[in-house]
């Protein structure tokens, strides 16, 4: 299944599920990363991780490692 | 309950999600009176004050720290959430204001949500109204009020509408239910499981459906381009904005996956070098000031050893301390900038993933990078890492970047080391110093991080979700009261304790032999001075010390005489080269006169062989030791302040000591081993 790690930069995605089992999995729902929502990859760094995405109208930084948990449909 | 506040005053807390405005709003309502309040545990002080004057209520506002909900995970958050529901000194607040971005409700009413079901008495501060109706919206209040029901205040904190709104809601707010019993709060991770987070956005998505209106008062333009917005956002079945469009463009730049980078380097060498350069005048100031008040009492006063109390051991000391005070302000003047503007967050990610190798995080950037120039602000700066290991472990390694303070020793050590007619080395020399400073840190770093479970009882795993904010022009005057506000808490925690060792250190140097013999003749008063202190170290328990580790020194091919300077310098890195031209009697007026010094360590033999003391293995040797020594008394008050105890501030004397003995013993005897002596 493909995940938010994989979008490739300027596309979108909609998230289907976030898998609870990681432990930053709290803190990524909280951010507003819930089923349903549209997710973009909009910039990445050097070293192509972290990665900024848009959600909810806001940028926010993660590490790839994160995203993994974010399944997209 | 209640315990510290006076009775009748209620306390009202400022909670709200990072980059909500509460820290502007705190500013906006809170007089001067400031005190810090404590979180137990937590070595990140927060601040309670009275409102001003101005707005005629009388209540004690608390900040609080940014926290996204109110499940706690890692120990800051407990410790940060815990206090919420019963601070232990200021009890259960009256009454909870808490801020959200007007355009970012779908994210930030999960936390005043929360509040709200815990049983808390919440008002809903709406913040940057303005940049709302910059896109043709706006939040209908009436509605949104129904939706929570709790009182709902628009505000717009820059330019400061709706805060007379605000104070009044507040004062109808404790009016209304002036004796409220609390028992009625329960935390919410009692009643609710992280499983209902999905939920509770969901509901929030109904709200948000609902509150959003479009301004009439608009030109069509923007209309139609909220509209577009709408249009979107329609479609995906979600209420948010697609991010500011400025700041996207901005960042098309900034976060470029190479002009972005480079920026970056440029950004962060502009900052080290203004802390290095921009201080070093006023550092000297500060340097001269005491030093002249010193002689001042010196050459004023009987001499005995109340004077040299008084000039050697107080003012000294308090020159110590004080002598940090441009470099914290410099610093946190510029991070307070680039943070207020929102760059310092994508300047973490943008150097976040070469850290994590090391089990760091972005942020620690900054701190480290701070380090070259000084750990004692260093570690302050540290406070910014939310994530507890991350912030304690940057602190842990910060001694380990080569610090301004080593400069003189490195260069006095490099100047016995060079070809006199051969200076254009001691450039060279001195990058390879850096470079080997700079590489031997990052392999102490990797080995240390296999370690942090034990070093800091942190089972936290290493994370990176960090919310990159819209650019905005930053407020000076936020930013000054920050850094006001860290430099005076620098100099009320950090400074007794740095007073306090400087003084044992004194009292070490000094004594016994308070008032040496010696032969006056021919000498000025600045020789006979200079003479008086030679031989009151070469006597003092300093110098027993340094005797009684003189077996440890052998090995490194060192006598007592480094071993006292090593002791002395303590106080202060730089104080090596002036404690070495006492201990070898360099009595010029100038003690610490280099050719003369240079010449006397030539001379210098180890008096039990009779061997050569600063051969090239020992100076290489000592240049070693100071890579890797804490040699630094403030540095360890500092990180003691930092880190809420003694338990890292002594691990890492012991273990940077330790390092550094066993990096100058294999050089010293590596190099013999190769033939140089």
């Amino acid at each position: 299944m493909r995940t938010v790690a994989d979008l490739k930069i300027k596309e979108r995605g909609i998230i289907s599920e976030i898998d609870i089992s990681h432990p930053s999995s709290k803190r990524i729902i909280e951010h507003g990363f819930t089923p349903g929502q549209i997710i973009e990859l909009v910039y990445q760094s050097l070293f192509k991780d972290p990665i900024a995405v848009s959600i909810r109208g806001t940028l926010i930084a993660l590490r790839k490692s994160e995203a993994h948990c974010i399944k997209l449909k | 309950m209640r315990t510290d506040t006076l009775p009748g005053i209620p306390l009202i807390t400022l909670v709200g999600p990072p980059n909500s405005g509460k820290t502007t709003l705190f500013n906006t309502l809170s007089g001067k009176n400031y005190k810090t309040a404590n979180y137990p545990g937590s070595t990140v002080e927060y601040y309670t004050s009275r409102f001003l004057a101005k707005y005629n209520l009388t209540a004690e506002l608390l900040d609080s720290p940014g926290i996204v909900s109110l499940l706690p995970e890692s120990i800051d958050e407990r410790i940060s959430i815990e206090s919420l529901y019963s601070h232990p000194s200021l009890g259960i607040p009256d009454l909870i204001v808490c801020t959200v971005d007007a355009c970012q409700l779908s994210r930030h009413l999960l936390l005043p949500k929360q509040l709200i079901a815990s049983g808390f008495n919440v008002i809903i501060v709406v913040t940057m109204d303005d940049i709302l109706a910059k896109r043709g919206l706006k939040i209908s209040e009436e509605k949104l009020k129904k939706a929570l029901r709790c009182d709902v205040v628009l505000i717009n904190g820059r330019s400061k509408q709706g805060i007379e709104k605000l104070i009044e809601t507040i004062s109808l707010n404790l009016s209304r239910n002036p004796d409220k019993p609390k028992n009625i709060i329960s935390p919410y991770s009692y009643l609710h499981n992280k499983n209902e987070l999905v939920e509770s956005f969901n509901e929030i998505e109904q709200i948000v459906n609902t509150v959003y209106e479009q301004t009439n008062k608009k030109e069509k333009i923007n209309l139609k381009s909220a509209n577009d917005e709408l249009n979107v956002l329609n479609i995906n079945g979600n209420n948010g904005f697609s991010p500011d469009e400025v700041t996207l463009r901005i960042d098309s730049i900034l976060l470029h996956r190479f002009w972005g980078f480079l920026i970056f380097l440029v950004v962060m060498g502009i900052t080290f070098t203004s802390i290095f350069w921009l201080a070093q005048p006023l550092m000297n100031l500060v340097d001269e000031l005491f030093t002249n008040l010193n002689t001042l009492v010196i050459n004023n006063f009987e001499p005995g050893w109340f004077t040299y109390l008084v000039s050697d051991g107080v003012i000294s000391g308090t020159g110590s301390v004080l002598v940090f005070v441009p470099q914290i302000l410099i610093l946190f003047i510029i991070l307070g900038l680039l943070e207020d503007s929102g760059y310092l967050a994508r300047g973490a990610m943008l150097i976040d993933k070469p850290l994590s190798k090391i089990g760091l995080n972005g942020r620690s950037f900054v701190p480290m990078l701070s380090g070259y120039a000084c750990a004692i602000p260093a570690m302050i700066a540290a406070r910014t890492i939310p994530n507890r290991r991350e912030r304690l472990f940057t602190i842990f390694i910060i001694p380990l970047m080569s610090c301004s303070a080593r400069l003189p020793v490195y260069a006095l050590l490099i100047a016995y080391l060079i070809p006199q007619n051969k200076v254009w080395m001691g450039g060279i020399v001195l990058g390879g110093i850096y470079f080997f400073s700079m590489i031997s840190s990052i392999v102490v770093a990797a080995i240390l991080n296999k370690f942090t479970k034990k070093l800091f009882n942190a089972e936290e795993t290493s994370s990176f979700i960090l919310e990159l904010p819209a650019y905005r022009i930053p407020k000076l005057s936020s930013v000054l009261t920050n850094t006001y506000n860290s430099s005076k808490q620098y100099i009320l925690r950090a400074g007794p304790v740095i007073l306090g060792f400087s003084l044992v250190l004194w009292f070490l140097t000094f004594f016994p032999n308070v008032n040496p013999q010696i032969d006056k003749d021919g000498l000025t008063m600045g020789q006979v001075q200079n003479m008086e202190r030679s031989e009151r170290l070469e006597h003092s328990y300093a110098s027993g010390l340094g005797k009684f580790i003189e077996p440890v020194m052998t090995p490194l091919g060192m006598d007592w005489r480094i071993g006292v300077s090593l002791i002395s310098a303590f106080a202060a890195r730089e104080v090596f080269v002036s404690s070495l031209a006492l201990t070898f009697k360099v009595t010029n007026e100038n003690g610490e006169d280099q050719s003369t010094l240079l010449n006397s360590l030539r001379t210098a033999k180890i008096e039990s062989s009779g061997e050569k003391l600063f051969t090239v293995a020992t100076s290489v040797g000592l240049i070693v030791f100071f890579i890797f020594a804490l040699q630094c008394l403030s540095t360890v008050a500092v990180s003691r302040k930092e880190t809420g105890g003694w338990k890292i501030p002594v691990l890492q004397v012991l273990i940077f000591t330790s390092l550094a003995y066993f990096m100058t013993f294999v050089t010293v005897n590596g190099l013999r081993i190769m033939g140089i002596q």
